[in-house]
C-alpha cells in the first residue's frame, strides 16, 4: 500500500476530482443497501399478510428513484476517478519523454529501446491501474464491505453476521495468493512470448540464408518448438487463472450454507423473520465482491509499486552532460582547436582518444582517415558534446566548448550521423528536420546539393513521399543524401560528415563533395570517411589509429610518403574502378 | 510496398474470417465436447444450490418442520453439488484455455510455414516488421477471441440458459416476463458494440502512433538533440498524448454510461419487476417466499455474467479485425519457384550454362537482357560491374529463388527447373555479402540444423575456411554461444563462419557473393586465404569485389545495365586492351 503514499502527490494535485469521486463512490455504496432492504421488508409484509398496494407502490418508486440516482452518481465517480488515473498516465508519459530528450548519448547506450519502451507503456499502464483501479477497490472494498457488514450486523443479527462471514477472509487470502503465483507464471509466460518473437524476427532476418540451404522446414519445426514452449508456459497461466472462480463458487457456497443453517435456526427461535434471512442473504451475496476485490488490490497495488520504482528511478536521473551556469548562450563562429590529451568511453580503461591536437582554422576543410575503430567517430561527436572529455578540451571561438550552452554549441555545428536515421514522415520532413519552417525552395535547393533531387522526384509522391516501414523503402544511400540534405539545410557553421557518403557511388559522391565545396568555402567542414576519394581534397587530413594521430598533412604530403594513406589510396583507386565497371570504358 | 501486395494489409471480411476460426476449432471437437458437458454439468450443479435452499425454506422453514434425516441430506446435497461444480468448472476452464492455445498453436505454426514457403520475391518487398506482427501479434489476439469465445461467451451463456431454465422451473410465467431481458441487454449491447468500436479503435491507434513516436524518438534522440528539436518534438508527442487521452476518456465516458452503471440500473428495475410481480400476486393468493428468495438470488447472479460478455466485446471486435489479417496473408500466393517436371537429376560436374536469360522483377524494365555465359567444371567465373548491373539477380535465378521467366539456365546439360529443392540447395553452396548469424553458438551455425555433421565435420569444415584459429580461442570454442545477430563478432570473423557453414556441406558449386569493404578487418588474410581454399576443385561463381578474386578468375564478366559488356579468360581480354587490361596493368603497378 505504500505507493498510494509515493503517488501523494498527485493525489494532491487532483485531491478536487477525487475527494469528489471518493465521496460519490462511498454514497453509491450505502445506497446500494437500499435494494435488499426493500426486497426484506416486501417479503415479511407479504409474509405477515401486511402488503398494501400503497407500499407496494411507494417502495417501488423509491427503488426506482434510487437506480436512476445511482446511474448518475456511478457514471461521475468513473469519470472523477478513472479520469484522474489517465490524467496521470498522460502526465508521467510527458515526464518520460521531456526526461529522455535530456539524456546523453550514454543513456541510450547503457539502455536497450525496448526496456525504455516498456517503462513508457506497462509500467505507466500498472500505475495507472493504481491511481484509477486501485483506489476504486480500496474505497469500495472498504465502504461497501463496512457498511453492508455494518448493516448486517445491526439490522439482523450481528451473531448470524460473524457465522456467515467466517469463510470470507479465505477469500481474500485465496484470491492473493493466486495473483502472486498467476503475476509469476504469467512472467514466464510473457518470456517465452518474446522468445517466440525474436525467433520470428530471426527467422525473417535470415530468410536468405534458410532458403540458400533449403532449411524452410527445419526452421519451422524450430518455430514449433518455441511456440509448443509458449502454449506450455500460458496452460500453466491458466492452471493458476481457472482456480479464482470455483474458489470464489466454494467460498461463497459455504458462506450462504452457513447463514442459511444457522440462520434457520435463528428463524424458528423467533429472533428472526424469513424476510430477514432473505435480505442477509442479499447482503452476503453484495460481499462477494467487495472481498474479491480486496484481493486484487495486493495485486494491483504490488504491480503498481515496482512499476512505480521503475519510473522514478528513471527519472531520477541526472543528465550528465549539463548546461554550465553562467554558460555562454550565442553560437560559436571561429576557429576551432582540438586539445585533447585523453578520452575515455565510460569506465574503459584504454583511452578511446590520446593526445590529439588539431588546428582548424575557420572556413577550412578537416578529413580525417583510419580504420574502423580507430577514433573517427569518436573524435567528432566530442565536438558536439556527445560525452564530455575527462582529460583535454575543444577551443570553438577562443572558449572551450563546455563554456557554451549545448543549444548554443549545437546550432553552430551539424552532424550527419554515420547510421542514418530518418524519421517516419515525409521526406520533405526529414529535410526541414532542424528548420521546420523552411520553405519548399529550401528544401529541394538542399535536397539538390545532396544529389537526392532526382530521386526524390521520381518518387510518385515526390517530397511528399512518406520514408519507413509503412512507407517507402529507401535504399542507404538514398537515405545518407536525405540526412545530408538535412544538414545542409540548416547551414550550420561547423558541418560534420561521419563517414556519411559511404553508400553512394563514387559518380554521385563526387558530385555532392564539389557542391559542399562551393556551397561551403567559408565554412568548416569536417568529414571522416573509409573512402579516402572524400577527403583527399581537404586542406588538412588527419590519420587516426588506436585513437591517436598516426599520419597528419595534405593528400599530396601524404602520397609522397610510404603512408598507410598512400597504401590505401592506391588500393581503392584499383577497387573503385572495379565498382565503375564498364562506365569508365 | 509494391501494388502486389497492398490487398494485404486489409484483413478478410468477418464471415469468411469466423468461418475458418471455427474450422480451426472443429479439430478439437472431442475435447470441446468433454468441456462443454462438464460445462453444463458445473453451471447445472452450481444453480441447483438456490433451488435446494428455496426448497428449505418453502418445505421446512416456513411449515417449521424439520425431519432431521431428510434435511442432513438437503445439506450434504448442497455440499456435494457444491464442490462437484468447483471440480467441474475448474477441469472445463482449463479444457477450454488448453484448447484455445492449442488452436493457436496451429494457426501459428501454418501462418509461419506459409510464410516459409514464400519466395524470395516476396521477402525482398514486403516489410519484415509487417510479417512478424503477423505471426506473433496478430495472432496473440485471435488468442484472446478463442479465449473470449469459447471460455467467456460460452460459459456465460450456458450459465445465463441455465439461470433461465432454473427460473422457468421455480416459475414459469414469471421466468417468461424475465425473458423480456434479453432483448433489452441485446440492444444495450448492441448501441454499446456500436459505440465503443469506434472509439476504441481511435484509441488503438492513437496508441499505438504513441508507441511508435516514442519508438523512434528514443532511437533517433541523437539526432533530435544534435538538431535541437528537443522542444518541437516534445511538443508533438504531447500533442499526440493528449489526443490519446481524450480518445481514452471518451471510452471511459461510453463505458460508464453503458456498461455496469447501465447493467445495473436494468437489474434494479428487474428487481422492482419480480418485486412488484409477487406483491401484487400476493393480494389474491398466498405466494412461496422461497421462490421469491430463488428469484432475486438468481438475479443477483444474472447480470455478472452480462457484464462479462460486454466487457470482453471490443476485444472480440480487434481480435476479428486480427484474424482476418493473418488469414489474408495465409492465402497469398506467392510461392518459391519448384521442380517441373518428376525425376531426380543430379549435380556432378556443376558445368552451368546460362542461355539468353533476361530478367525483370517488376515486368517492365529488364535488369538482365539476353545473358548468355558458360563455365565448366572446376572454373571460377569473376563477375564485375557496379550497383544495379544485374549481378545479383545472376545469382537470384542461379539459386532458383526467382522463377526464370525467359531463357533457359543448365546445370550438367539438365534445365534448371527440373532438379528438385533438396539437389539444388545442397549442391549449390552461397556465400552471402552479408554474413547472418543465428542466436546459438558456434557450431550451431556452422551446422545449420544438418544433423547428419558430426562435431568432426563442423571443426573440419572451420579449419579449411581458416576460421579455427580464432573460434578456438573463444572461451568455449564452438560451444561458445551467439547472440542475437552475432553482433559480438567482427564482420571479418561472422564471414569467416559463414564460409565454414557453406564449406561443411561440401556443394559440387559456390557462389560468392563478397562483401564491399571490409578491408580493414584483422581476418582479411584469413579470408583471402579461406577464399582460395574453397574455390578449389569446384565451379565457383562470384561476385567480385576483391582482386585477387578477379586475378584468379578463370572468366571475367563485365556487366553493365543488365548485359555483358566484356567476357572472356585472362588472355582474350588482355588482348581486347578493354578494362581488364586496364585493370591488370594498374595491378602490376601496385
Amino acid at each position: 500500500m505504500r505507493v498510494f503514499l509515493e503517488l501523494k502527490w498527485y493525489f494532491i494535485q487532483e485531491r478536487r476530482r477525487y475527494s469528489l469521486g471518493i465521496l460519490i463512490l462511498a454514497s453509491v455504496s450505502l445506497l446500494s443497501l437500499l435494494p435488499p432492504y426493500v426486497v426484506g421488508m416486501i417479503v415479511d409484509h407479504i409474509d405477515q399478510n401486511t402488503l398494501t398496494p400503497q407500499i407496494l407502490f411507494n417502495w417501488m418508486t423509491a427503488l426506482f428513484g434510487l437506480a436512476v440516482t445511482v446511474y448518475i452518481l456511478r457514471y461521475i465517480w468513473r469519470i472523477m476517478i478513472f479520469g484522474s488515473s489517465i490524467r496521470l498516465a498522460r502526465q508521467l508519459r510527458n515526464d518520460l519523454y521531456e526526461h529522455f530528450t535530456k539524456q546523453s548519448a550514454r543513456f541510450f547506450q547503457t539502455k536497450r529501446t525496448g526496456d525504455l519502451m516498456a517503462h513508457s507503456t506497462n509500467d505507466i499502464r500498472a500505475v495507472e491501474q493504481t491511481a484509477g483501479a486501485g483506489v476504486l477497490t480500496l474505497v469500495d472494498s472498504l465502504t461497501l464491505g463496512g457498511f453492508v457488514i455494518i448493516t448486517m450486523a445491526v439490522s439482523i443479527s450481528w451473531e448470524l453476521t460473524i457465522i456467515a462471514l467466517l469463510p470470507m477472509p479465505l477469500m481474500a487470502l485465496a484470491v492473493s495468493k493466486y495473483g502472486f503465483m498467476l503475476h509469476k507464471r504469467f512472467s514466464g509466460a510473457q518470456a517465452a512470448f518474446s522468445r517466440l518473437n525474436d525467433k520470428v524476427q530471426e527467422s525473417m532476418s535470415g530468410i536468405r540464408v534458410t532458403k540458400t540451404f533449403g532449411n524452410e522446414k527445419d526452421d519451422v519445426a524450430a518455430f514449433r518448438d518455441e511456440s509448443a514452449n509458449v502454449v506450455k508456459k500460458n496452460i500453466d497461466v491458466a492452471k493458476v487463472d481457472a482456480l479464482f472462480d470455483p474458489t470464489i463458487m466454494l467460498i461463497v457456497g459455504s458462506s450462504y450454507f452457513l447463514s442459511i443453517s444457522a440462520g434457520g435456526y435463528l428463524v424458528v427461535n423467533e429472533t428472526l423473520t424469513i424476510g430477514q434471512l432473505t435480505s442477509f442473504n442479499v447482503y452476503l451475496g453484495m460481499l462477494i465482491w467487495p472481498m474479491l476485490a480486496f484481493g486484487w488490490l495486493f495485486n494491483i497495488v504490488e504491480k503498481g509499486r515496482a512499476s512505480y520504482g521503475r519510473i522514478r528511478t528513471i527519472l531520477q536521473e541526472e543528465p550528465d552532460i549539463e548546461d554550465r551556469r553562467n554558460a555562454v548562450n550565442t553560437p560559436p563562429r571561429g576557429d576551432i582547436f582540438f586539445d585533447i590529451k585523453r578520452f575515455y568511453f565510460f569506465e574503459d580503461q584504454k583511452p578511446a582518444l590520446e593526445n590529439i591536437s588539431i588546428e582548424l582554422p575557420r572556413g577550412q576543410t578537416l578529413g580525417i582517415a583510419g580504420k574502423t575503430g580507430s577514433g573517427k567517430s569518436t573524435l567528432v561527436r566530442t565536438l558536439i558534446r556527445d560525452a564530455e572529455i575527462q582529460d583535454g578540451t575543444i577551443y570553438f571561438a577562443g572558449l572551450p566548448i563546455a563554456e557554451y550552452t549545448l543549444d548554443a554549441l549545437r546550432s553552430s555545428v551539424g552532424y550527419v550521423p554515420q547510421d542514418h536515421f530518418l524519421f517516419s514522415a515525409t521526406i520533405a520532413d526529414n529535410i526541414a528536420f532542424a528548420r521546420p519552417d523552411a520553405s519548399y525552395t529550401e528544401i529541394i535547393n538542399a535536397a539538390s546539393y545532396a544529389a537526392v533531387h532526382d530521386d526524390i522526384t521520381a518518387f510518385k509522391d515526390g517530397y511528399e513521399t512518406v520514408v519507413g516501414e509503412r512507407g517507402v523503402t529507401l535504399s542507404g544511400g538514398q537515405k545518407q543524401r536525405i540526412s545530408i540534405a538535412r544538414a545542409l539545410l540548416a547551414d550550420p557553421e561547423v558541418l560534420i560528415l561521419d563517414d556519411s557518403l559511404s553508400a553512394v557511388d563514387a559518380n554521385t559522391e563526387e558530385m555532392i563533395l564539389t557542391n559542399l565545396r562551393t556551397l561551403r568555402n567559408d565554412k568548416t567542414t569536417i568529414i571522416t570517411a573509409h573512402r579516402l576519394s572524400a577527403i583527399q581534397h581537404a586542406r588538412q587530413i588527419v590519420v587516426l589509429e588506436n585513437g591517436r594521430i598516426a599520419e597528419q598533412g595534405t593528400h599530396s604530403q601524404l602520397m609522397q610518403k610510404p603512408s598507410w594513406y598512400r597504401r590505401m589510396y592506391e588500393r581503392q583507386q584499383l577497387e573503385s574502378l572495379i565498382e565503375k565497371g564498364g562506365d569508365d570504358l | 510496398m509494391i501494388e502486389r501486395h497492398r490487398h494485404l494489409m486489409t484483413p478478410l471480411n468477418q464471415k469468411e474470417t469466423f468461418k475458418r476460426l471455427m474450422g480451426y476449432a472443429k479439430t478439437h471437437w472431442k475435447k470441446l465436447a468433454i468441456a462443454l458437458l462438464l460445462l453444463l454439468g458445473g453451471t447445472a450443479s452450481e444453480l441447483i444450490g438456490p433451488i435446494l435452499i428455496q426448497i428449505f425454506i418453502d418445505d421446512y422453514l416456513t411449515p417449521r418442520e424439520f425431519p432431521q434425516n431428510e434435511l442432513v441430506m438437503l445439506g450434504l446435497l448442497y455440499i456435494v453439488l457444491h464442490l462437484g461444480a468447483a471440480g467441474m468448472n475448474y477441469v472445463q476452464m482449463l479444457f477450454f484455455q488448453k484448447v484455445s492455445l492449442e488452436i493457436i498453436q496451429s494457426l501459428r505454426i501454418d501462418i509461419f510455414a506459409k510464410v516459409q514457403s514464400l519466395g524470395l520475391s516476396f521477402f525482398d518487398q514486403f516489410p519484415a516488421g509487417g510479417l512478424i506482427s503477423r505471426i506473433t501479434n496478430d495472432t496473440e489476439q485471435v488468442k484472446e477471441l478463442y479465449i473470449s469465445v469459447l471460455g467467456t461467451f460460452i460459459q456465460n451463456i450456458v450459465f445465463l440458459l441455465g439461470i433461465f431454465v432454473a427460473m422457468f422451473y421455480l416459475n414459469p410465467q414469471l421466468a417468461l416476463f424475465c425473458l423480456v431481458l434479453i432483448p433489452l441487454i441485446i440492444g444495450l449491447m448492441l448501441l454499446y458494440k456500436r459505440f465503443s468500436s469506434r472509439y476504441y479503435a481511435r484509441m488503438s491507434e492513437k496508441l499505438s502512433e504513441l508507441n511508435a513516436r516514442l519508438n523512434e524518438s528514443i532511437q533517433g534522440m541523437a539526432v533530435i538533440q544534435i538538431f535541437r528539436q528537443e522542444r518541437r518534438m516534445l511538443r508533438e508527442f504531447k500533442a499526440v498524448n493528449e489526443d490519446h487521452h481524450q480518445a481514452w476518456l471518451k471510452s471511459i465516458k461510453l463505458d460508464g454510461l453503458l456498461l455496469r452503471p447501465a447493467v445495473d440500473f436494468i437489474s434494479i428495475a428487474a428487481l422492482i419487476f419480480i418485486l412488484s410481480y409477487f406483491g401484487i400476486t400476493s393480494f389474491d393468493q398466498p405466494v412461496e417466499l422461497g421462490v421469491l428468495y430463488a428469484f432475486v438470488n438468481y438475479l443477483d447472479r444474472f447480470f455478472e455474467p452480462v457484464n462479462q460478455i460486454m466487457q470482453r466485446l471490443s476485444v472480440f471486435q480487434q481480435a476479428m479485425i486480427s484474424a482476418g489479417r493473418v488469414f489474408r496473408l495465409m492465402d497469398h500466393d506467392e510461392p518459391s519457384p519448384g521442380q517441373k517436371g518428376t525425376g531426380s537429376p543430379v549435380i556432378n560436374q556443376g558445368n552451368i550454362i546460362f542461355e539468353n536469360v533476361s530478367f525483370s522483377y517488376d515486368g517492365h524494365e529488364d535488369v538482365l537482357k539476353n545473358v548468355s555465359f558458360t563455365i565448366h567444371e572446376g572454373e571460377t567465373l569473376a563477375i564485375v560491374g557496379h550497383t544495379g548491373s544485374g549481378k545479383s539477380s545472376i545469382i537470384n535465378l542461379l539459386l532458383r529463388f526467382y522463377p526464370l521467366e525467359r531463357g533457359e539456365i543448365y546445370i550438367d546439360g539438365v534445365a534448371l527447373s527440373r532438379y528438385n529443392n533438396k539437389e539444388l540447395r545442397e549442391k549449390i553452396g552461397l556465400v552471402l555479402q552479408d554474413p547472418f548469424l543465428f542466436a546459438g553458438d558456434i557450431s550451431s551455425n556452422i551446422r545449420l540444423y544438418d544433423q547428419r555433421l558430426t562435431d568432426a565435420d563442423v571443426q573440419k569444415a572451420a579449419e579449411f575456411v581458416r576460421a579455427d584459429r580464432f573460434i578456438e580461442n573463444l572461451t568455449g570454442g564452438y560451444a561458445h554461444p551467439v547472440g542475437e545477430r552475432g553482433t559480438t563478432f567482427s564482420g571479418g570473423q561472422r564471414q569467416l563462419i559463414a564460409f565454414a557453414r557453406t564449406m561443411a556441406k561440401a556443394p559440387k558449386i559456390l557462389v560468392l557473393d563478397e562483401a564491399t569493404a571490409s578491408i580493414d578487418t584483422e581476418t582479411e588474410e584469413d579470408i583471402q586465404h579461406a577464399l582460395e581454399n574453397m574455390r578449389k576443385d569446384r565451379t565457383t561463381i562470384a561476385i567480385a569485389h576483391r582482386l585477387s578474386t578477379i586475378k584468379h578468375a578463370d572468366k571475367i564478366l563485365v556487366m553493365h545495365q543488365g548485359e555483358i559488356v566484356e567476357q572472356g579468360t585472362h588472355e582474350t581480354l588482355i588482348a581486347e586492351q578493354g578494362l581488364y587490361e586496364k585493370m591488370y596493368r594498374l595491378q602490376k603497378a601496385y
